[in-house]
C-alpha cells in the first residue's frame, strides 16, 4: 500500500464538493450523540434473556432463613403494584416531560435562527444553560421552588410532585430538543434558500413551506434518541421521593422486611422493564437514522 | 397612682389578649375543618410504623395513629408518603397538616416545626455488627466504615463522637446487604428496628452488642404557628390520651412491635388517681 493511501477509502475523502457519503454507523467522527440508543439497540435481545435467568439461578448468599426463592415469590405478589403505579407513572412522567419539551424546544429552535440579534442570543443562552446544567439540580430547583398547590381566589390548583417532575425533566429536553431543530434546519442545503429567495418567498414562508417540512423527517431520530434517554432519566425523581417505579421498588422491599436477598430480584425487575419499554424505540431510531440520514 | 397602675395593667392585659389573638389565626385548624380532610404525612418506608401492604395501601402503626386523629376531628385522612429529607419542609409549606413520621424530637427541629408534647414513642441508636468481630464499646467504631441510612441524625453524631466512617445508603436492604458483603462493620440505626430484624432468625451470626445511645422520644408535629393554638393543643390533648388509656400499647401490640419501657412507664405516670 502505498504511503498516502487511496482517498475516501484508506484515509477520509478531502472535497468540499457535495458527495454521496456513506453513512458511518460508528461515528468515528466527532462525538456520537446517539451513543446510548445504539448502545442500547446493539443489545441483542438475549442478553437480557439471559441476564433474568442468571438472576433467577442467582446463588445464595448466605445460610439465611430467606431464601431467593421466597424473594421471587415476594416480586411477584408485587409485580402488579409495581407496574400500574410504579412504572406507568415514569412512562406518564417522560410522556409529558416530552411533550412540554418538545414544544418549547420547537420555539426556542427557531428562535435561535432567528434574525434579531436579541432573540438569537437570549435563545442561545437559554438553550446552553439548560443544556449543560445536571439534570438533578434542575429537579430539585423545580421540586423544592414550586409551590405545592397554586391559588387564585377561592380556586386551589394542586400541583403534585410528578407534575413538577415532569417541568423540571422539560428543561434539559427542551434545550436539546432546540439544538435539534437548529442543526435539522442548518443541515438544508443553502441552496434551498437561495431558491425560495428568488422565487420572493418570504423568510417565514420559506421557513415554515420549505426549510421545515424537509426537516421533520431527520429530526425524528435525534427526537426519538432524547425520548429514550429522558425515559431512562426519570428514575432520578425518586431522589426526590416522587413516586416512581423506583421509590415504590424501595417501599416493597422495605415492607418485605428488608432482606438483601430482595435486592437482585427487585432491581432486577426494574432494569427489565425499562430495556423492554427502551428496546424497540432505540432499534427503531437506529433504523430511522439509517433510512432519514443526509446523504450530503 | 391606683388608677394609673390599674389602667396599664388593663391596657397591658387588652394588648396581651390582642397578642395572643394574633398569633393564633389557626389557619391550618380551619383549613382542615372546611375542607373536611386532613392530609398527614407518614412513612412509606419504615415497617412498621409506616409501609406498603402489596396492594399498595399503606398501613403501619402511625397510619393508625393518623386515621384516630382524623376521626377524632371528625375528618376524612388523606396519606402523603414523606421522606426524612422533606417531611419539615413539607409541613413548613402547607403541603401537610401534620406529620406522624417517626421523627426524633430534636432541639433543632422545634425550631422549624410545631412538635408536640407529650411524645409518643422513643428509640435509641444502636449497631447490627457480625458477633464474630466482638464489639464491646461504642469507642470500636474509630476510623471503622459504618454502614448508615441517609438522612439520620446519629450518622453525624457516631462521626463526631466516635470518628467512625459512615457510608450511607439510600434504601436499608442495600445498607444491609454492604453490611453483609462486609463492605462495613457495622450496620448503625434505630434499635427497636435492629432488634425485630435480630429477632426474624435471618441474622443468627449477628447481634446487637453495644449499650443504645441518645434514646430519643419521638414526637409528631403541627406547623409551628399552630403548636400553641387549637389544632397543637388538640392533638396534645389526643396524645395524652393515647398513652393514658393504652391506646398506643394495643397499636405496639397489633403491629408486633416490640414492647417499650417507654410506653408502659407513661401508662404508668399519667394513670387516673381515682383508679385504683
Amino acid at each position: 500500500m502505498s504511503a498516502r493511501g487511496i482517498p475516501g477509502i484508506a484515509r477520509p475523502a478531502t472535497t468540499d464538493l457535495p458527495v454521496l457519503l456513506p453513512i458511518d454507523p460508528v461515528k468515528a467522527s466527532g462525538p456520537d450523540p446517539y451513543l446510548l440508543t445504539r448502545w442500547l439497540a446493539n443489545i441483542p435481545l438475549w442478553v437480557p434473556a439471559l441476564l433474568a435467568l442468571v438472576v433467577g439461578l442467582w446463588p445464595l448468599a448466605a445460610q439465611a432463613a430467606f431464601t431467593t426463592g421466597d424473594a421471587f415469590s415476594t416480586l411477584y405478589r408485587w409485580l402488579w403494584f409495581l407496574t400500574t403505579k410504579g412504572f406507568l407513572f415514569n412512562v406518564l412522567i417522560s410522556f409529558f416531560a416530552m411533550a412540554i419539551g418538545t414544544v418549547l424546544g420547537a420555539v426556542l429552535g427557531l428562535a435561535q435562527i432567528s434574525l434579531n440579534p436579541g432573540v438569537r442570543m437570549a435563545a442561545k443562552f437559554i438553550t446552553q444553560t439548560f443544556r449543560n446544567s445536571p439534570w438533578l439540580v434542575l429537579l430539585y430547583i423545580v421540586l423544592l421552588a414550586f409551590p405545592f398547590e397554586i391559588v387564585i381566589g377561592d380556586l386551589i390548583i394542586p400541583v403534585p410532585d410528578w407534575m413538577k417532575a415532569v417541568i423540571g425533566l422539560s428543561l434539559p429536553i427542551m434545550a436539546n430538543i432546540a439544538e435539534i431543530v437548529r442543526g435539522a434546519v442548518q443541515s438544508v442545503p443553502t441552496a434551498q434558500w437561495e431558491a425560495s429567495e428568488s422565487l420572493a418567498f418570504t423568510r417565514t414562508q420559506t421557513l415554515w413551506r420549505i426549510i421545515l417540512p424537509q426537516c421533520f423527517k431527520r429530526m425524528i431520530p435525534p427526537w426519538m434518541n432524547w425520548y429514550a434517554i429522558l425515559t431512562m432519566a426519570t428514575p432520578l425523581c425518586s431522589l426526590l421521593g416522587v413516586e416512581e417505579l423506583l421509590t415504590l421498588t424501595r417501599q416493597a422491599m422495605e415492607s418485605a422486611g428488608n432482606q438483601p436477598e430482595l435486592l437482585v430480584p427487585f432491581y432486577g425487575f426494574a432494569l427489565l422493564i425499562f430495556f423492554a419499554y427502551c428496546y424497540p424505540i432505540a432499534r427503531l431510531t437506529v433504523r430511522l437514522e439509517r433510512r432519514f440520514a443526509v446523504k450530503l | 397612682m391606683k388608677k394609673v397602675l390599674a389602667l396599664s395593667a388593663a391596657m397591658l392585659m387588652a394588648s396581651a389578649s390582642i397578642a395572643t389573638a394574633a398569633q393564633c389565626t389557626n389557619d391550618t385548624w380551619k383549613k382542615v375543618m372546611s375542607r373536611g380532610k386532613m392530609v398527614v404525612g407518614v412513612k412509606a418506608d419504615y415497617k412498621p410504623w409506616g409501609f406498603r401492604d402489596e396492594s399498595g395501601n399503606l398501613v403501619g402503626m402511625e397510619i393508625d395513629m393518623a386515621k384516630a386523629a382524623a376521626d377524632a376531628m371528625g375528618v376524612e385522612v388523606e396519606l402523603v408518603p414523606v421522606q426524612s429529607s422533606n417531611r419539615m419542609q413539607f409541613l413548613e409549606q402547607g403541603k401537610i397538616d401534620l406529620m406522624i413520621a417517626t421523627m426524633s424530637d430534636r432541639p433543632d427541629r422545634r425550631k422549624i416545626v410545631g412538635i408536640v408534647q407529650p411524645n409518643y414513642y422513643t428509640s435509641g441508636t444502636n449497631v447490627m455488627s457480625p458477633k464474630a468481630l466482638g464489639l464491646t464499646k461504642w469507642e470500636d467504631l474509630r476510623d471503622k466504615p459504618v454502614c448508615g441510612k441517609q438522612g439520620a441524625f446519629y450518622n453525624k453524631i457516631v462521626t463526631e463522637r466516635y470518628g467512625a466512617k459512615v457510608i450511607a445508603f439510600t434504601g436499608n436492604a442495600e445498607a444491609k446487604q454492604a453490611l453483609r458483603d462486609k463492605k462495613c462493620i457495622a450496620w448503625v440505626y434505630d434499635d427497636s428496628s435492629i432488634g425485630s430484624d435480630l429477632s426474624s432468625g435471618n441474622w443468627d451470626d449477628f447481634e446487637m452488642p453495644l449499650s443504645s445511645e441518645d434514646d430519643n422520644p419521638w414526637g409528631l408535629a403541627v406547623p409551628l404557628a399552630e403548636k400553641d393554638c387549637v389544632f397543637g393543643n388538640f392533638m396534645s390533648g389526643l396524645s395524652y390520651n393515647w398513652l393514658q388509656n393504652g391506646q398506643l400499647i394495643e397499636w405496639e401490640k397489633k403491629w408486633g412491635i416490640k414492647a417499650t419501657s417507654f410506653l408502659a412507664d407513661k401508662k404508668e405516670r399519667f394513670k387516673d388517681w381515682l383508679d385504683k
